[in-house]
């Protein structure tokens, strides 16, 4: 019988759309009834869309793209 | 250094083919343009310290001055620069002794021994948040901490998997780990994160 437990360890397969279909049938058939699994997956997924916005970030300050510039100047034109 | 219009659409590896065929400075401009970021990211995901970070910037750009003649074109660049930052940012873990006590998290599990999920986590749900409050500043700053608390080896795939956007496959390849390896600790460590928003959002509501 699926658990709370088999949609925690198969959320990968299942969010990669990889689970056979029996699996994908039993996850379903518990995930409709397990109000805490549906919103297990709600917010795994939330958290997967918020952690992909980190990638919008700039780390490289203006400083540190000139400084690099500037030695790769030296590197390029060793004359 | 501005991108070019003539360099701004093409392939990385035709940059790379350009600037070994005729040292066109343009084409390892663009270069720079499209990886200074995302290689001082990797980098300082993996040391946690700016000035490392910065300094494995510019090693990496210099390995890629004197070697970009030992790319092969049949791995993608950005996999190859990607591989290039990841060793350059362990030495330096290395030379300065700053390797991490690996803290295990795959025992980490939001359900009980009866495989029941705890933690109320139904009661907590803040998926339906308003995008203001998910994607406010704070909110931000509370995904980049709580990611950076992650222990090293699964901090750098969630980093490359899930910020970055590579593949299952392309994070395998660069990081010389199996997939289903690489899936074990990006599973444990998105149960993590998972647990850190929902702690930050369900605090922040009551």
């Amino acid at each position: 019988m699926v658990m709370c437990k088999d949609v925690v360890e198969n959320i990968i397969g299942y969010i990669e759309a990889e689970l056979d279909d029996k699996t994908l049938d039993e996850l379903e058939k518990h995930l409709h009834e397990c109000p805490e699994c549906q919103a297990f997956v709600r917010t795994y997924k939330k958290m997967l869309e918020l952690t992909g916005k980190l990638r919008e970030r700039t780390f490289v300050t203006p400083d540190i793209r000139q400084r690099l510039k500037e030695l790769l100047k030296s590197k390029l034109k060793p004359n | 250094m501005a991108t070019t219009p003539e360099t701004g659409s093409i392939s990385d590896e035709k940059l790379v083919e350009l600037f070994i065929s005729s040292n066109d400075e343009n084409a390892f401009e663009e270069i720079i343009n499209r990886y200074c970021d995302k290689i001082y990211k990797l980098a300082f995901r993996i040391t946690r310290d700016h000035h490392s970070a910065e300094e494995v910037l510019q090693e990496v750009f210099i390995t890629l001055l004197k070697k970009i003649d030992t790319f092969r074109s049949e791995s993608k660049f950005s996999t190859w620069l990607y591989r290039v930052t990841a060793n350059a940012s362990y030495m330096h873990l290395r030379s300065e002794k700053k390797y991490e006590n690996d803290v295990s998290l795959e025992d980490y599990v939001p359900y009980d021994e009866n495989g029941t999920l705890v933690g109320r986590i139904k009661a907590k749900d803040w998926s339906d948040r308003p995008e203001k409050a998910l994607l406010s500043k704070e909110a931000m700053e509370i995904i980049e901490k709580a990611v950076d608390e992650l222990p090293e080896p699964y901090r750098v795939v969630v980093h490359l998997r899930d910020i970055e956007g590579l593949s299952n496959e392309e994070v395998s390849v660069l990081l010389g780990l199996s997939v289903p390896a690489l899936k074990s600790r990006l599973h444990r460590a998105r149960l993590f994160l998972r647990d850190k928003l929902s702690d930050y959002f369900y605090e922040r509501s009551k």
